[in-house]
Formats: C-alpha cells, sequence, structure tokens
C-alpha cells in the first residue's frame, strides 16, 4: 500500500514537468540481473597477488615479534609487510580529533601493540587466495596479552588499561553541549524524570559486499590506481595521502558498483594503504578481499551509547522544555572517523521537539573492540532515539497520551522554518500529519480491541512509534566544534554534463553509489532541464579521480545525493543548457532568448523549423568548427555544487549543521509470547518526507531499506563482545540479519514537503534515522505495560532480554523516577 | 573462506567408501558438506581426505519395511520433504526438515550429516530420540545397529568411529503421535533451545535439543505422563521442574536460566502437538 | 565418474550456462571460485563465509544450490546454471520483474535471487507470497527488506511482467 500527499506548496523547482517525480524504472538494473554489474573483486590483472591480513587473536596485547620467514618461504608466496615496515614507510593517519583523541598513533598495520581482535598485523600476497591464507598461517607472531576493556563507562575509569598511552588515558572527546537556560527550565517545571541509564546497541548494517581492492602500481608515474568499493573517496585520500607522503593525485579512485554501503565503508583507508605498500614493494597488482569475519571483527561498527542521569522538565499540560544528560559514546579501538559522532548527533538535538534547553555531556571513549565508522542514520539515530525514549517513558510515567505528547511538542508546520537552540534550521516538514498518516496505517483507532484478541490467544500487543529526521548535506564546519584547528567546513559535490560529437549527452558524477540509482535520477533531471528523451542521458557509472568530475566531498554519504549531487547534475546541465541555446542562436543569428531546448532540438521556440538537432550542436565545437567568428560554445560544463553555509559558532557551538531535514514516522504493532519473550511485529507501517521526490519508487526503496535495518537492529543484530574482547557474533551464524520470511508486512505513505533551501526541493534521505528501531522499542514497552509495565532502556531487544523484562520489570523500573511531582 | 589443502575422493560403491575411510588417517565422510565444507572454511576442522559419498545411490533410498521406515543417510532433507513414504509413515521427519536452514541447504544437507555433525543445535539429533531411531553403522568389519541413545556421544562426536560409515536411519513406521516445537533465532534459523515428543499408546519419549553435548531426555516426564490422556494443565504440571534438572550453557543468545525457561515450554507445546496428533 | 585414490588436484568437466570445458582445479577451490576466477564468470557474489548468505546461489544440475558450499570437484560431470545463463537475448520475465518492481538496489544479492527464485518458479510456476518468501529464506538482501523482491517474484507467477 502506497499514498502520498503535498503539504506546503513551496514551489521551488523551476523544471518543466517531465520526468522528475516518475518512478523511471532503473537503467542500472539491466547489468546487475544479467551478473555483468562491475565490483571490485570482479576486476583481475595479469600477474595479481591475492592479500590476506594476518590478524590479531588478542583485543590487547604488545607485539614481541613478527616472523615471516616461514610465510615468505612456501612457494607461490610473492612477499609480506608487517607493521615496523609501515611505521618506516608511512606517517600515522592524521586525526580529526583534538587532544586527547589526537594523540592516537593510527598505521596501516598495528604498530607495537594490538587494540582489538581481528586487527590486521601483517599482510601476504601470493599466487592464489588460498595461497595466501596458507602463508598468512605461517606468519609467527609473540605477543604479551594484555588487560583489556570492552566497556566505554569502566575504560574511563582510573585503572582502566590504556589502549593508547600517549593520550594519556581512554579519553578521546569530551564536550558540554548546552543552550538555553537548562537550570532555569527545571526549576520552574512542574515535573522532573529522571532515567538513570538508557543504551544504544553496537550493531552495523552489514553491507552483502565486504570491503575490498585491486591496486596497481605504475612504477613510471608513482600512481596508484585504486579499484575499491570505498564510498568516500574524498575523504579515503585525504586520509591516504598524507600518510603515504604523496600528493592526493598519486590516489586514483576508480569505483563501478558497490555491494551496499551505509556508511560501513568510508573507513576502509588503512587496508588501502597496506595494498597499496605492497603493490609498489612487489611491483605487482595487489588483490584484496575481506571475508565476513573479517568485517565483523574489524570494521565498521555503529556506535554504541550510554545515556546516564538523564533528566526531563515536564509542565503539567505536557509541554517538554528541557533535558540534560551524560552521553558515553564507545569509539572503539582506533578513531577512525571520530571523533565527528561528537558533533553529528547534535544536528538533531531536540530530535522532532520544541525543547528549547538542553544540556548533553558528550564523552567518548576508545575500548578493546572494533573501530566504529559511520552506519546508517550516524550519531543522530542514537540521539533521536533517545529523544524518542524520553517521549515515551514520560508518557507511561505521568500518565500521559503519547500520541497527543508528540503532537503537543512537535516542531510545528506553521513554525517552519525551524531554528533549533543550536541554530540548526529545520527546512520544512508537517509532522503531525505524517504521525497521522503512519497511524491510520497500521488502524491505531482498533488496537485497544486487538489488544484484546492478542490476550484471549495468550499474547501481549503493543503499539509503537518512531518519529526521526534524516538530516542531510552536511556543513563539515561543525567539525570545527571539536577541533578549532580543522580546516574542514562547508560540502561540495560535482557533476559534469557535455554533448558529445554525435550528439550523445554524457553525465559525470563525483558520487559513489550503491544502490541508490543515482545514474536513473541524475538522467532524469538531465533530461527535463535539456528537452529530451531520458533514454539519450548517458550517465557514467561509478567514479574515477581521472574523469576529474570531484572535489573534496565527493563520495555517497549522509543523505545528500538529492540535494548536492543532482544540485551539481542541475547546475552543469542549466549550464549546458545556456551554451546550447548560445550555439543556436549563432547559429540562427537570433537573440538567445528566441531559442528553446525541446523534443531533442534546439530551436527557435516561434518557428519549429529552425531546428537543430544535438547531434548537429554536438559536431559544431567538436568537429566542424571552422568559420565562427567567436568560439563556439564548449558544449561542455563541469558544475561545483556548494551549499550555502556559515563556518558555526564554536564558543556557543551554534550554527547551521545540515541544510535538509527529511523525516519518517515508523509506526508498528507487535505481540508478544508472555511465556518466551519471543516476539512478532504483525503490522508496520512507514511514512516519509523527503520533499521533492525525484524518482518515488527508489525514494520508497530507500524507506524500505532503513526500516529493514532498523527491524534488525531492534531484534536481532548485535556485535557483543566477551570480558576478553572476543566477538561472539562474528558472522552471520551468530550475527542474525533478517531474512525473508523474518520480515512484517509493510505499509508505506509519504508526505512531500519541498525544501526552500535546495535547487529542487529535495531533501537528502534514506538513512531513515533509525525510526524503527524506537517503534519496535516502544511497542514493547506498551505490549509488556499488562506485565509488570518493564520500560524499556536499550535499542537492542532480543528475546532473551524481553523474557528478562517480563520476569524482572522492577529492574528497568527502577531506574526511572519521578522526581518532582 | 578457503580451506587448507585436502585430499578427496569420490568411491562408486560403498565398499570402496569404506577402504577409503579406513585406509586414510583423517579420512572424513563427506555427506552433503553444509556443514562441514563451512567449517574448513574457518579452517576450524582440517580433515586430511574427504571421501564424497554424493554418488553411494544405495545411501539414498527411503523405504518402508513392515514396521520400520528406513532413510538412507545420503537423503537430503528436501528428499525427506517429498518423499510418499515418510509423509504416511512419520511425517514429523519432513514437517522438521522443511525448517532446516534454507531451501540451498536442504538441497544438499543430509538427513546422515545432520546427526553426524551432532551439533547441539541441530533439529534431527533431539527428535531421533524422540522417535526411538536406530541406526546403521557399517565398517569392512561388517554392519552393526545402534540405538539412538547410544548413538549421540558428544559435541560433533557420535558412535560412528574412525573408517565406519552411517548408512541408515530406522524409525518405527506409523506411531501415535510427534511434536516438535523450540526457539529458534530468526524463522528457520538455528535453535536457541528445542524439544521433540513423541506418544505411542500411552508410552510417552520427550527429548531436549541444545541443553547438553547430546540430546537429553526428559525421563521424568515421561514417566509422570506415561499413560494420562493428558492435557495442558497436566503437562505443565508434569514438566514443572524440569529445567531445574538441567545444565545448558549460557552464551550470547540465552543464559542458561533463559534456556531452562525455553526448553520447560518447548516441551510442553511439543507434547501437547505430539498428544493432538495422537488423538487426532 | 568415481575417484578411487584422494587426489589433491583433479581435471574437471562441467558444463556451465551450456558449455561443456575441461579445467584442473585443486581439490580444496569452491565452486564459487572456480566460477569467479576460473571461469571468469563474476556474476556470483559472496557475501559471507558461513553458507549463510546464498548471494553465491547457482543450479547443480537444476538445483538450487550454495556455490560456496561445494567443492569444485564435485560439479565434476555435472550441469551449472549462473545468473549470466538465465537471459537469452532478451531478459527473462524473472529479471524484467525484479527491474520493475525495484526488487534491486545495489545488485550484489540479486543474481543468488535470481537464482533462488528462478528454482522455485521452475518448480512451482504461480506461488504464493509466503512460497516465495520460504523459498528465499536463504538469500540475504540488506538493501530492500524483502518486501519488493517477494512482489517482483510473486508478479512473474501471476504472468505480470511485461
Amino acid at each position: 500500500m502506497s499514498t502520498t500527499e503535498t503539504t506546503t506548496a513551496t514551489e521551488t523547482t523551476t523544471l518543466q514537468k517531465g520526468y522528475v517525480g516518475q518512478s523511471v524504472p532503473r537503467r542500472e538494473d539491466k547489468r546487475l540481473v544479467e551478473g555483468q554489474g562491475v565490483f571490485f573483486d570482479d576486476v583481475k590483472r595479469h600477474g595479481m597477488g591475492y592479500l590476506h591480513f594476518v590478524r590479531s587473536p588478542y583485543a590487547h596485547a604488545r607485539i614481541q615479534s613478527v616472523d615471516v620467514s616461514a610465510a615468505l618461504a612456501l612457494p607461490g608466496v610473492y612477499g609480506t609487510l608487517t607493521g615496523d615496515e609501515v611505521a618506516i614507510l608511512t606517517d600515522p593517519f592524521f586525526q580529526i580529533a583534538a587532544d586527547p583523541g589526537g594523540q592516537v598513533k593510527d598505521y596501516a598495520l598495528a604498530v607495537g601493540k594490538v587494540r582489538y581482535l581481528g586487527e590486521p598485523v601483517a599482510a601476504v600476497v601470493a599466487e592464489t587466495r588460498e595461497l595466501a591464507r596458507d602463508a598468512a598461517e605461517l606468519v609467527e607472531v609473540d605477543y604479551e596479552p594484555l588487560e583489556v576493556v570492552v566497556d566505554a563507562r569502566a575504560s574511563l575509569e582510573d585503572g582502566a588499561p590504556v589502549l593508547h598511552e600517549d593520550c594519556g588515558g581512554n579519553l578521546s572527546y569530551t564536550g558540554v553541549w548546552e543552550w538555553g537556560d537548562v537550570d532555569g527550565a527545571f526549576a520552574e517545571a512542574d515535573h522532573v524524570v529522571s532515567i538513570s541509564q538508557l543504551h544504544f546497541d553496537r550493531f552495523n548494517s552489514t553491507p552483502l559486499e565486504l570491503d575490498g581492492a585491486l591496486v596497481e602500481w605504475n612504477r613510471g608515474t608513482g600512481q596508484w590506481a585504486i579499484t575499491t568499493n570505498n564510498q568516500f573517496p574524498g575523504f579515503a585520500v585525504i586520509m591516504m595521502a598524507p600518510a603515504m607522503r604523496v600528493g592526493t593525485d598519486k590516489l586514483r579512485m576508480i569505483t563501478q558498483d558497490i555491494g551496499g554501503g551505509f556508511g560501513n565503508k568510508i573507513t576502509s583507508h588503512p587496508q588501502l594503504v597496506a595494498c597499496c605498500l605492497l603493490a609498489r614493494k612487489l611491483n605487482r597488482p595487489v588483490q584484496w578481499t575481506e571475508w565476513r569475519t573479517d568485517f565483523h571483527q574489524s570494521m565498521s561498527h555503529g556506535n554504541e551509547r550510554w545515556f546516564l542521569d538523564t533528566e526531563v522538565a515536564v509542565q503539567s499540560d505536557g509541554t517538554m522544555t528541557a533535558f540534560r544528560t551524560k552521553a558515553i559514546d564507545d569509539a572503539g579501538a582506533y578513531l577512525r572517523y571520530e571523533p565527528l559522532g561528537g558533533v553529528i548527533w547534535s544536528q538533531v538535538a531536540p530530535g522532532m521537539y520544541r525543547w528549547r534547553n538542553l544540556r548533553l555531556e558528550f564523552t567518548q571513549a576508545m575500548t578493546n573492540k572494533a573501530p566504529v565508522s559511520p552506519n546508517r542514520g550516524y550519531s543522530r539515530m542514537q540521539h533521536l532515539w533517545f529523544t524518542e525514549r524520553i517521549i515515551d517513558i514520560v508518557a507511561q510515567e505521568l500518565g500521559f497520551d503519547r500520541v497527543e505528547l508528540r503532537k503537543r511538542n512537535y516542531v510545528q508546520p506553521e513554525d517552519m522554518p525551524y531554528e533549533t537552540p543550536n541554530g540548526c534550521v529545520y527546512d520544512s516538514g508537517d509532522y503531525p500529519r505524517a504521525l497521522d498518516l503512519a497511524l491510520e496505517l497500521i488502524g491505531y483507532d482498533t488496537v485497544e480491541q486487538r489488544r484484546a484478541e492478542a490476550v484471549e490467544r495468550g499474547k501481549l500487543l503493543g503499539v509503537g512509534i518512531g518519529s526521526t529526521l534524516d538530516s542531510g548535506t552536511n556543513n563539515f564546519g561543525q567539525s570545527q566544534l571539536l577541533n578549532p584547528e580543522l580546516q574542514f567546513s562547508g560540502n561540495n559535490e560535482v557533476a559534469t554534463v557535455k554533448l558529445d560529437i554525435f550528439g550523445e549527452i554524457v553525465v559525470t558524477l563525483g558520487t559513489t553509489p550503491q544502490g541508490q540509482g543515482h545514474e536513473t535520477t541524475a538522467a532524469q533531471v538531465v533530461a527535463d532541464i535539456l528537452g529530451c528523451d531520458v533514454d539519450l542521458v548517458h550517465v557514467r557509472a561509478g567514479h574515477d579521480s581521472y574523469w576529474n568530475s570531484h572535489a573534496g566531498f565527493s563520495g555517497t554519504y549522509a543523505s545528500q545525493f538529492a540535494v548536492t549531487g543532482l544540485g551539481a547534475v542541475k547546475g552543469a546541465a542549466d549550464e549546458l543548457a545556456e551554451q546550447m541555446k548560445t550555439l543556436a542562436s549563432m547559429v540562427f543569428q537570433c537573440p538567445i532568448e528566441a531559442i528553446e531546448l525541446a523534443d531533442g532540438f534546439a530551436r527557435i521556440a516561434e518557428n519549429h523549423e529552425a531546428a537543430l538537432p544535438f547531434m548537429a550542436l554536438g559536431a559544431i565545437p567538436n568537429a566542424n568548427n571552422a568559420g565562427f567568428p567567436v568560439d563556439p560554445p564548449p558544449m561542455n560544463a563541469r558544475f561545483v555544487f556548494r551549499p550555502q553555509f556559515d563556518v558555526p559558532d564554536k564558543e556557543k557551538k551554534f550554527g547551521n549543521l545540515t541544510l535538509t531535514y527529511a523525516m519518517q514516522i515508523h509506526a508498528c504493532v507487535v505481540e508478544v509470547d508472555p511465556e518466551t519473550g519471543v516476539y512478532e511485529i504483525v503490522d508496520y507501517a512507514a511514512v516519509d518526507d523527503c520533499g521533492v521526490r525525484i524518482n518515488p519508487q527508489i525514494v520508497e526503496g530507500q524507506v524500505m531499506g532503513a526500516t529493514a535495518h532498523a527491524i534488525g537492529a531492534a531484534m536481532f543484530e548485535s556485535f557483543v563482545y566477551d570480558d576478553e574482547g572476543n566477538l561472539l557474533t562474528p558472522n552471520f551464524y551468530d550475527y542474525h540479519v533478517p531474512h525473508a520470511l523474518d520480515m512484517p508486512p509493510l505499509k508505506t505513505s509519504s508526505v512531500e514537503s519541498p525544501s526552500p533551501f535546495t535547487p529542487l526541493g529535495t531533501k537528502g534521505m534514506g538513512e531513515g534515522g533509525g525510526g524503527g528501531i524506537h517503534c519496535v522499542c516502544a511497542a514493547l514497552q506498551d505490549a509488556l505495560r499488562a506485565a509488570g509495565g518493564a520500560l524499556v532502556t536499550d535499542s537492542h531487544n532480543p528475546y532473551h532480554r524481553v523474557w528478562d523484562m517480563l520476569r524482572h520489570p522492577e529492574r528497568s523500573r527502577d531506574t526511572v523516577e519521578v522526581v518532582k511531582q | 573462506m578457503l580451506l587448507r589443502e585436502v585430499g578427496y575422493a569420490r568411491p562408486a560403491t560403498v565398499e570402496e567408501a569404506l577402504s577409503l575411510l579406513a585406509g586414510n588417517d583423517g579420512a572424513r565422510a563427506l555427506a552433503g558438506g553444509q556443514t562441514l565444507l563451512n567449517v574448513m572454511k574457518q579452517r576450524a576442522a582440517s580433515p586430511e581426505v574427504l571421501v564424497d559419498l554424493g554418488k553411494l545411490a544405495e545411501l539414498r533410498l527411503v523405504g518402508v519395511q513392515g514396521m520400520t521406515l528406513d532413510i538412507g543417510a545420503m537423503v537430503t532433507l528436501s528428499a525427506l520433504m517429498r518423499s510418499s513414504e515418510v509423509e504416511v509413515s512419520r511425517p514429523i521427519l519432513a514437517e522438521v526438515a522443511a525448517t532446516v536452514a534454507d531451501v540451498q541447504v536442504r538441497n544438499r544437507g543430509t538427513l546422515g550429516g545432520n546427526i553426524c555433525v551432532n551439533d547441539p543445535t541441530n533439529h534431527f539429533p533431539p527428535l531421533l530420540v524422540a522417535l526411538d531411531a536406530t541406526m546403521t553403522i557399517l565398517s569392512e568389519d561388517g554392519e552393526r545397529t545402534v540405538s539412538v541413545e547410544d548413538f549421540f556421544v558428544g559435541v560433533f562426536e557420535t558412535a560412528v568411529r574412525e573408517g565406519e560409515l552411517l548408512t541408515r536411519v530406522s524409525v518405527p513406521a506409523g506411531g501415535g503421535g510427534d511434536g516438535m516445537s523450540g526457539v529458534t533465532l530468526g524463522a528457520h534459523g538455528t535453535y536457541i533451545a528445542n524439544a521433540a515428543a513423541s506418544v505411542d499408546d500411552g508410552r510417552w519419549r520427550i527429548a531436549l535439543g541444545c541443553v547438553a553435548a547430546v540430546p537429553v531426555r526428559a525421563t521424568l516426564v515421561e514417566s509422570r505422563l506415561s499413560g494420562v490422556d493428558v492435557d495442558e494443565a497436566d503437562v505443565r504440571a508434569a514438566v514443572e521442574g524440569l529445567g531445574e534438572t538441567l545444565d545448558p550453557p549460557s552464551d550470547v543468545h540465552a543464559s542458561a536460566d533463559y534456556r531452562r525457561s525455553l526448553t520447560e515450554t518447548s516441551v510442553v507445546r511439543a507434547v501437547l502437538q505430539a498428544a493432538e496428533r495422537a488423538s487426532g | 565418474m568415481s575417484v578411487n585414490e584422494p587426489i589433491t588436484s583433479a581435471v574437471v568437466t562441467v558444463t556451465v550456462n551450456g558449455t561443456e570445458s575441461e579445467h584442473e582445479v585443486p581439490v580444496r577451490r569452491l565452486l564459487v571460485h572456480f566460477l569467479r576466477d576460473d571461469l571468469d564468470l563474476t556474476g556470483t557474489h559472496i557475501g559471507c563465509d558461513t553458507g549463510s548468505c546464498g548471494a553465491c546461489t547457482v543450479h547443480l544440475d537444476g538445483v538450487a544450490v550454495k556455490s560456496c558450499a561445494v567443492l569444485a570437484v564435485q560439479a565434476d560431470g555435472a550441469t551449472v546454471m549462473t545468473v549470466e545463463g538465465l537471459a537469452g537475448e532478451e531478459l527473462t520475465p524473472l529479471q524484467r520483474s525484479f527491474h520493475e518492481h525495484h526488487g534491486l538496489q545495489c545488485g550484489y544479492c540479486t543474481p543468488g535471487m535470481l537464482m533462488s527464485a528462478s528454482a522455485l518458479l521452475a518448480e512451482n510456476p504461480s506461488p504464493s507470497e509466503d512460497e516465495v518468501k520460504v523459498a528465499l529464506q536463504g538469500n540475504i538482501c540488506r538493501c530492500t527488506g524483502y518486501w519488493n523482491i517477494v512482489e517482483a517474484v510473486v508478479a512473474v507467477g501471476k504472468g505480470e511482467a511485461a
């Protein structure tokens, strides 16, 4: 089921009615359904060697020695690389953090110490994949095991084992974020609710394709060609080039198809450097494929976060005036993209609510676990879950209706654009309307009747809501709120649109899509602007830095293509249209204003007989340019889209951190078996508002994907460590991800509130803000009201946790108190 | 993902298979490979030689001899699901086969492989205990039969010794009523706890998976239920206290206590299912 | 053909997508690596190392199997079909239906999904939604949440694919 309605009619797009807004079937699909996609592991080169990493079996240990002689002696082994070599050949990666986190020394391979289980210690390259692994087993590493710390709270205590001695402890970043008059709001509050501990669990979205690369070293030019699936090549080269002591142009980043990313493929730069060093050392192409267990043990976990000593100020009418809390974030063993999570959450500091007084003490700790990296909904998901938990816990404890409490406190449509207490600007949206739609889809008005029916079947039924924002198009200036020395701000993306010799329109993007359909949506936008059939527009698949269609922030991450990517496409297509009209006006010797682009021609609007086909326009500058008194326009436009941002105020931690705020409301109904804690989602609805939808089918697909990730995270997916730092869910055998039979029925709907700030009225979307995680938590809490009234204080609720809540509701109830009645 | 070097043979007859198993140190029978090859990918097991049973058609037979249903060790779970003999004589086997993993695994995975692996979370070990199965084991010295009770020895260990081959699983055809219940990690996923129950003429056999290295008979519950025309209250009363007698493992999916509780519930549900079928 | 003495490498004869060929392979090579690395049929993918994800699903003698849980040497004398063998000049109705119903995003699980779904349709031309889910239970997709994939397969059975 799918419905759409348009709310505010802020028409910012100037496009004629055409392909934009239609579910044009994706042009990427044909090659993919035929098995003709080109993923990094599909690319082969003559004489290439396969790389296998030797990984640490300890979570924390000193490396006494590494002996590769037995591995090198094995026939078919081409060579090895150790941490000692890496320490000589490279500098530590640049750190985003100021001190103390800035003192972390992070290399392509472990140097001196290992700090998490699975950390690459050495690498072997051999003739076959199997042989490389055989040889890796022959590398002898002598470890001196050290004490391990896996709990972020414990890692900050005195006497905890220290991961990075240079940091003087395990703290990577701490800061107080406070806006409004928090103390005043609490003094005037009618009620204060305190929640001693909430926990957002560690998981990630586990893209089906793992990381990897084929790296070729060109001895003549000193350049590496890196065919990889890194989803943020702009960031990767900024990390890699200085460490390798070369310019960024020495690193040619190439990608065609990527098998899912979800942020998890942003931080593969250490492994890519190891591949580069070996390709140079061995003077042969080096191929690295990561396997599932490697990935689970060592790559890209999502940020685990604790919220301690939360207090919420509430007026007797339900108006929420303030909250304060202490967040402790677990970065794992290295700061690969961190501590950016320490600021990203503040894009959505008050969630979807009109909280004006907030205080959040953010502390990030390092532990002997895999390093974290962005994961769909990065850092906002944790925070939005927290704000939603507040709403439902306060509602239950003070006796408010959850729907009414939300509607009372939501930022209202008439408030838009709405400036949050920390200077972010929510561009548009109608949250109450979207909530109504979601509740309608799950039949909210019949819930009590269904609850009674469920009781007769021995089941506990509950309904839950998760309302979230999908903030998109980062202002990278927010990084300066963590480290004032950083020289990053704003954002950009690049597109090139040209008209080739036979009239082909060729579009080159800077992005690295992983299934978001960029080739399709870019073609829709260009076809509308140039007035031609969408099939005439060829959008190159993938990314190649040789194409000169990229900039420092190029990539596909953080919900922004519809704004920055398509903004660049629109800009370039507008420029090309201007060039085409100019050329036509030169040919017809008429004013440019008389020319229109339509039906695949540049023609005089008043006289369709005077028409130049695109082929003629393309041929003139390219191959038939004699006799022109002035240079014909080049039929080639490169456009850098730059959103308007200021650098935020570092003192007040104030400023606009993201350009757009898409929104999703999720609602679901669960049934719990009170005897076992086993539960099932029996009804589910997701309502999305991402402004103008270029391609509704693709948007809906993103909503579905975000929903599936959320359901997985809520019910099944968790990276669980034991006290020795062993990962107990190291692959799909124990880390269960939802399969087809695990999925509930889904209903989707949408609202369209165009963004007033973007060229096409679009908003970045796709992350979903973890809305589904919260709606499952809330539905469980609702179901358990009739069985002891446990409060859900964890984002991840496998069956055993639900069973515990049924047996011991007091354990969670005791963590919540109404301090002021 | 990448296996260690391994030897391979593909015998054409059972005799050849036995000779290969007896004549090569570290030889291991390769049935469907749906567990063994995956364990080898992790390099958690590295047999010297794999003796591929894939061509041994005689191990793929299903037949009813008198009051016994004989199932060849190499019968795949998909074949079990489709067998008319199974459907007529002991449908629970097909029903349970249909919940093991997924289509692709069932297309390769065999009944013999499932029980010879004896992973405590596997479906068939407790079920076959409840069904009072008999295993036929062959070696160059001849054939022997082992009762299901004696078959499961430890985690990944069975009564099949080096040089021997499990050829056949036999269960009584007919029976009164059978049931199996449990909690899995996701639909058709790995069992966290389970119980299988079978009743014939008022005599019960109940076996528990996931609580020990081998399936555990719930003998006290069996005797409490013996001869009783059960209703839910009786069953719950009979199961009372069962959990305390068990010493199940704690792991990432369930604490020992949770497993005790799930096991009790699984027994109740399996018994009620079996009882209903026995009376229907 | 039987192998009476243990060997560590073998010459295998396989018919893949209608073409028969002979290759020498180490015994330890998995069928999926044989297809991808030796035959260059890179449409068959790898998403896990535990036989859980189904991205490597192919038809072995007409039956859907995970090619990561079969040795290449076990395919000796067999017929294999991979995703590359599905379409002729035109896409099959199943492939078209995935396209029309947005049944794929990144496309990495898609070959395995198509092989599982085509095996189902060969046996059961008009499957119900539940039958499709059962047939696809061995294939993990991390992009779509399965809804559109299930819809795409059901639609083929209803003759809705263009």
